[in-house]
């Protein structure tokens, strides 16, 4: 690339100082930046935000699904009193998928997306955090949205605030059950049994003694009522004759 | 609400199963290495590879499912001898591949391939050392590699290989020795999934070693399997083929005594219960030949012979029939051993 050489004359100088001092008049004036000034200035949430995640203790039944399913390897369970699961907020990317599969409905959105955190430490939310509702810390003194054309995009700026309330958005859930697809391929490991924490498949007409031997034949294995559909028996199961189904 | 039933096998001792297969299978030297029970078992306990069958911590850690059990081919062994039922029987070469002889195995699983009669198959590959290596062959074109055709006389861990195969996809096929094929015939009588085996096929058998015990003995003899092309066994003596084009051979009666103990009572030679069976005894030199047993082989024989892809001749079966009664006759069951104990 051949690069043309400036002109020094005082004319051209004079012409170039002048347009320098309009820009940054235009800029101070009515700025054409797309970036958000927080926290003077918070964006308007959108209706269907994918906030923060708060969890509700007293329905997670430890099935790890969440965990199981995060994209971004961002959920880790902790463990106090059963596992429990906490977010590492700079891996999350905010897909929802553990909100979406978790099948009691004890992972749910709320309706924060403050991304700001002091330490990065802050920003792996420990399970005992994640059961509180995030709080707005409020220094806002406008309200912007985004504008974006074919041209570009635009920052329309209002000097109405949003009044932010923080609530837990109640999951839909789709009740699942574990299902056996192909039964006559069962080895009869019970893994699914043991690993069910509503104990929702249960085994019949056999008897294991003390030393944990199985005795009588035609052993029969049921999913009974109780099952909730959290999956962990379909991923246990060894030859992956298990599925999950929806329910009505 | 939903209920299935499963079957638990009788026992034999007051153990855990694996403890019965230990005792009646594994302690008495009736063990093939087959690996059935290592695929089969749900906790992955089970260990093989290239040293004698195992579950390490079986006392706490077996489930006591008995699935070991039903799958294993040596349980209540009964010796399967002959040269069984079959369709036809040819002697035919590959025109496209390089194998042992005719290429015959790699031939039938590159047209089963194309006619979609399989998604893919497991084949046994070796590294530099020639331990053997699983490789699961989607394309013919993966066919050409010559570390994958022929053949390497060591255990390899094809049924635990298979049964991941046989979960994810519909239809597979795999190579293996005739107790392979017998394992997967009983874990087909078992359990549904494995109908999903849709082309067994066999080799022709007598013995086979591990890994470490075939190169310690060879390399006593000053063999070094690095710098080998091709191993092989042919009228009772084995033969080495190097890079360089030079070859030892020496009579497999010197390999006694690293002949695995499980390989002495096997009486299959021509892997009866396979759908094909395919081996170079009974054909000329550079052919195999071919036993075919089922419909499903005679489908992929009639598009070899249509699609031209082979040379076919007529096999002499007398030779298989005579190799069949010989090994009944070398590895008798009950072992003599045992015999003069009891």
């Amino acid at each position: 690339m051949k690069v043309e050489k400036i002109s020094r004359s005082p004319l051209e100088e004079l012409k170039r100082h002048v347009g320098v001092i309009q820009e940054a008049f235009k800029q101070a004036v009515i700025p054409d930046r797309v970036t958000i000034e927080y926290p003077r200035e918070r964006r308007k949430y959108p209706e269907n935000l994918r906030g923060f995640i708060v969890l509700d203790k007293s329905r997670c039944i430890s099935c790890f699904r969440c965990a199981q399913i995060c994209p971004a390897n961002a959920i880790q369970m902790s463990y106090f009193e059963n596992f429990y699961p906490g977010i590492d907020y700079t891996k999350c990317i905010f897909c929802h998928f553990c909100v979406e599969s978790c099948p009691t409905g004890a992972l749910a959105s709320s309706t924060l997306h403050d991304m700001a955190f002091k330490s990065l430490e802050d920003m792996k939310v420990k399970p005992n955090q994640m059961m509180r509702l995030p709080a707005a810390i409020r220094e806002d003194v406008q309200s912007v949205e985004y504008d974006v054309t074919k041209k570009g995009w635009r920052l329309i700026r209002k000097m109405e605030l949003e009044d932010i309330k923080v609530v837990r958005i109640l999951p839909k859930l789709k009740p699942r059950r574990a299902f056996c697809l192909e039964p006559e391929s069962c080895l009869g490991c019970r893994q699914c049994m043991e690993v069910c924490p509503h104990e929702a498949i249960v085994m019949e007409r056999c008897e294991i003694t003390l030393e944990g031997q199985i005795v009588g034949k035609g052993c029969v294995l049921k999913i009974t009522e109780k099952c909730v559909g959290c999956g962990l028996c379909v991923r246990q199961c060894p030859m992956k004759i298990l599925s999950l189904k929806e329910v009505e | 609400m939903q209920e299935w039933q499963f079957l638990v096998p009788d026992k034999k001792h007051k153990k855990k199963f694996f403890g019965n297969l230990k005792a009646e299978v594994i302690d008495a030297k009736l063990c093939c290495h087959c690996a059935a029970c290592a695929a089969i078992c749900p906790v992955d306990g089970i260990v093989s590879g290239d040293q004698p069958i195992d579950f390490p911590n079986w006392v706490k850690e077996c489930v006591d499912c008995g699935a070991c059990i039903k799958v294993c081919p040596r349980w209540e062994y009964k010796p399967l001898k002959g040269i069984g039922n079959y369709i036809e029987a040819i002697s035919a070469k590959s025109k496209r591949f390089k194998g042992q002889d005719g290429a015959m195995v790699t031939e039938i699983t590159a047209t089963a391939l194309e006619m979609g009669l399989i998604e893919k198959a497991i084949f046994v590959s070796r590294d530099e050392e020639w331990r053997t290596k699983i490789v699961t062959i989607r394309s013919p074109v993966q066919l050409y590699d010559r570390k994958v055709t022929g053949t390497k006389y060591s255990y390899a861990d094809v049924l635990p290989a298979l049964k991941d195969a046989v979960i994810e996809s519909k239809a597979v096929a795999f190579v293996g020795t005739p107790c392979m094929i017998s394992a997967v015939r009983k874990m087909q009588k078992s359990f549904k999934k494995f109908e999903r085996v849709k082309l067994a096929i066999g080799l022709f058998c007598t013995e086979n070693f591990y890994h470490h015990q075939l190169s310690e003995f060879l390399a006593k003899k000053g063999v070094d399997l690095r710098l080998a092309t091709k191993t092989d066994i042919k009228k009772g003596k084995f033969i080495v083929r190097f890079v360089d084009g030079g070859r030892v051979s020496f009579p497999v009666k010197e390999f006694e005594e690293i002949i695995p103990s499980g390989c002495k009572v096997c009486q299959d030679f021509a892997a009866v219960e396979s759908d094909v069976s395919v081996g170079s005894v009974g054909s000329e030199s550079g052919f195999s030949t071919v036993i075919v047993r089922s419909e499903i082989a005679k489908k992929v024989i009639d598009q070899i012979r249509e699609k031209g892809t082979a040379e076919i001749k007529e096999p002499d079966i007398q030779a298989v029939q005579k190799l069949c009664e010989y090994k009944v006759k070398i590895h008798p069951y009950p072992s003599k051993e045992k015999e003069k104990t009891q």
